[in-house]
């Protein structure tokens, strides 16, 4: 696996999420801006085209710096055939609830492949 | 010919069947130790299945206790998400990579690695300070499942990988390899027991004809002895009438 | 003698204001609102009060900050309604209301043109009520320093920039000590001004204004516990000069370094006392310490704040009511989003920490 030879320079969280994920994630200290003024995060409102937020996961799925990956369930609705088609280790992809959409299981990419395993 | 199956393409010596019978004991043993890491990392993989699951759910809780802290700090402060967003420059919470390793596969996870900063920690000074600071607090906390969360995931990723991969050999050697090695071997005992046959009739063909010609021999023999007798006494009777010239003496050489 | 002429000039406007009032959502309207399941039927509850069908016209399904907005934009169109029909001095008075969403947005703008951010975004942004006509003016500028020497030329906040800060100070400081520095210079100049119009505006006001600069000094102490980037110094120079802890609690506060010495200071104002009364059951509930004791701080300055705006209204003939109003929508404000965001939550055993109004 060519993937796990680089993954020991991974250690940044991306998240693609709306305001209040954002701010509070960035609260607890995950925001992070590069030398190239390259952000780790997106904000996404009402406003926010869906082919940035494609642009935004694909940037992300292939930095190197980052680790993980976390996306709002309601935004990865939004873009949810990429999300499924994504099957790398590294970054790791992680859906979050937001505050405005509790939790789903059943739309989870990984859960759904979770339960497909269990044979239920 | 029993080489129904596609079997290996040698030369049927005993040579060859020997080595054959060696690699499929190779192949029988590769075989139950690849079955063996299999089950051990399905059993791992049940494991981290549930963790997941588990975590999934758990992150759910978490996650919601943590915007509920944000809704105070808006309750308080007010509206602080721009002020924040252009103050983030560095991450002071990250992730370490770290190896763990199962059944010879090696498991990434990621572990919380967080230097304490500063960035945002006069944020609502004049009003709500505390409610940012527990707000960042039960994130930071939130953040610790999803990372733990993280982890499992990849390792699911990877062992299912692996799985599979371990599965794949496994059939293969069960439905692919160990066939063909059987099946080179019946050719190759079934070609040594033609060449059997063939030599044994051949042997017979040798013995018949040894047996023909030992008793041709033996006629001639005694026909020879009656006939050097009658010479004997022929022999006796001329005796000292010796042709110098038609008895060949050996220590002459011309 | 000022009651005798104030209904001439400001007659109309405090019935307004007194009218306004009365729409404020009683206990019968909170208790209806805190039994809604979803925010529908939370929007439902609402236009059966004075808010009306504020909301008759966003999409479904609602989120709590549109709600909020809206709510907002009502409070904003009814002062506006009250700014335009005033006259001097209550426009003055008016004005200075505005001054504080004014430093709000300001300290917003230079905080995207620190991060050379378009700053025309932000405009959306910014409080309705801190809009002031040459705002978009300040969008213009691309650097710290352009944009300071605008703000002077600008604003109707230039004084408390230009007394306080140098064009420098907007790039070195937090922005948070830069918020709080204009802050206390905007307070301080409140102050005199409602001394300036006299009794029964001065009383009130000082009251409430006293307690707004009080209320600072003690977030501000408590929240600058270890930081480095604030010093001690720093930090007394962030307190107004004002209210009841002036002088000598602050100098006590400027040296603080844990609550209990916060607590002590606010032992020797009878108003205060009750802050950090039965503390030691907050930190019962679960809650993490000290910290504990500042979250439920915050919410006893906001049921004092509101004491405090209630009693405004008992006085006539005095511009107070106008500031109370103001403050106690705002709570209110504050409320319906908390109980939207218990909804939307599903947090309904803290739906009842909002803070009634009447």
């Amino acid at each position: 696996m060519a993937s796990t030879t680089s993954f020991k320079d991974r250690n940044l969280i991306a998240v693609i999420g709306d305001e209040d994920s954002i701010t509070g994630l960035l609260l607890a200290g995950v925001g992070h801006v590069n030398e190239h003024q390259r952000k780790n995060f997106l904000v996404v409102d009402s406003k926010t085209q869906i082919s940035s937020i494609e642009a935004a996961f694909q940037e992300f799925t292939q930095r190197k710096d980052i680790a993980i990956v976390l996306i709002n369930q309601h935004i990865a609705e939004k873009i949810r055939t990429t999300v499924d088609r994504y099957q790398q280790a590294f970054p790791t992809l992680l859906e979050i609830p937001s505050k405005d959409h509790p939790y789903d299981p059943s739309k989870d990419s990984v859960l759904k492949r979770v339960q497909k395993l269990f044979g239920e | 010919m029993s080489g129904t199956g596609p079997r290996e393409n040698v030369f049927a010596t005993r040579m060859a069947l020997t080595n054959t019978k060696l690699r499929l004991k190779g192949a029988e043993t590769g075989h139950s130790l690849l079955a063996k890491k299999r089950d051990a990392l399905t059993t791992r993989f049940r494991a981290i299945l549930r963790k997941v699951d588990e975590a999934k759910r758990k992150m759910g809780r978490v996650m919601q206790l943590a915007s509920f802290s944000m809704a105070e700090v808006t309750y308080t402060t007010g509206d602080i998400s721009y002020i924040v967003q252009e103050q983030a420059k560095l991450a002071t919470f990250r992730v370490k990579a770290k190896q763990e390793n199962v059944s010879g596969v090696l498991l990434p996870g990621f572990d919380v690695d967080r230097v304490p900063g500063s960035d945002f920690n006069l944020t609502g000074l004049g009003r709500g300070g505390q409610q940012v600071l527990r707000a960042k607090e039960v994130y930071a906390k939130a953040l610790e499942t999803l990372v733990e969360l993280a982890s499992l995931q990849t390792a699911f990723t990877i062992l299912d990988e692996v799985i599979r991969a371990t599965n794949r050999r496994v059939n293969a050697i069960e439905h692919v390899i160990i066939p063909r090695l059987d099946n080179t071997i019946k050719y190759i005992l079934s070609e040594l027991d033609e060449m059997d046959r063939e030599e044994f009739f051949r042997l017979k063909k040798v013995q018949g004809k040894k047996k023909r010609d030992a008793g041709k021999a033996e006629m001639q023999a005694i026909a020879d002895e009656e006939d050097s007798e009658v010479l004997k006494r022929l022999d006796e009777q001329q005796e000292p009438t010796v042709d110098l010239l038609s008895s060949k003496d050996a220590d002459i050489i011309f | 003698m000022e009651g005798l002429f104030f209904n001439v000039n400001c007659g109309f406007l405090e019935g307004i204001v007194r009218g306004y009032k009365s729409g404020t959502l009683t206990q019968a309207h909170y208790a209806s609102l805190t039994q809604c399941e979803t925010l529908e039927d939370f929007k439902t509850q609402l236009s059966a009060t004075d808010y009306g069908n504020f909301l008759a016209n966003e999409p479904s399904p609602l989120s709590t900050a549109t709600i909020t907005d809206k709510a907002t934009q009502i409070l904003v169109d009814q002062f506006n309604f009250l700014r335009t029909n005033a006259v001097e001095p209550l426009s003055k008075f008016l004005d200075y209301i505005t001054y504080a969403y004014m430093i709000d947005n300001v300290v917003l703008l230079i905080t995207g043109t620190l991060h050379e951010r378009d700053t025309h975004e932000l405009l959306e942004r910014c409080h309705p009520l801190g809009i002031f006509d040459t705002m978009p003016a300040l969008c213009v500028a691309t650097n710290v320093e352009e944009l300071y020497q605008s703000v002077l030329v600008e604003t109707p906040i230039a004084p408390y920039f230009r007394d306080c800060l140098s064009a420098a100070d907007l790039d070195d400081l937090n922005i948070e000590i830069i918020r709080n520095t204009v802050y206390k210079a905007y307070l301080e100049d409140f102050y005199n001004y409602v001394s300036t119009l006299g009794s029964p505006t001065a009383d009130v006001m000082q009251n409430i204004l006293g307690f707004e600069a009080d209320r600072r000094t003690i977030n501000i102490t408590i929240n600058s516990f270890d930081t480095a980037e604030l010093s001690k110094e720093q930090r007394a120079k962030l307190f107004p000069a004002i209210g009841r802890l002036f002088p000598a609690g602050n100098n006590i506060l400027a040296k603080a370094d844990d609550i209990d010495q916060v607590r002590q200071v606010c032992e020797n104002v009878g108003e205060y006392r009750s802050f950090f009364d039965n503390s030691a059951s907050a930190q019962n509930n679960g809650d993490l310490g000290d910290l504990g004791v500042a979250a439920q701080l915050e919410e006893r300055f906001f049921r004092m704040e509101v004491h405090l705006n209630k009693l405004s209204f008992l006085q006539q003939f005095q511009y107070g009511v106008f500031y109370s109003y103001m403050k106690l929508k705002e709570q209110e404000i504050r409320n319906i989003t908390w109980i939207a965001e218990c909804i939307a939550q599903d947090a309904r055993d803290r739906m009842h920490d909002f803070i009634p109004i009447f």
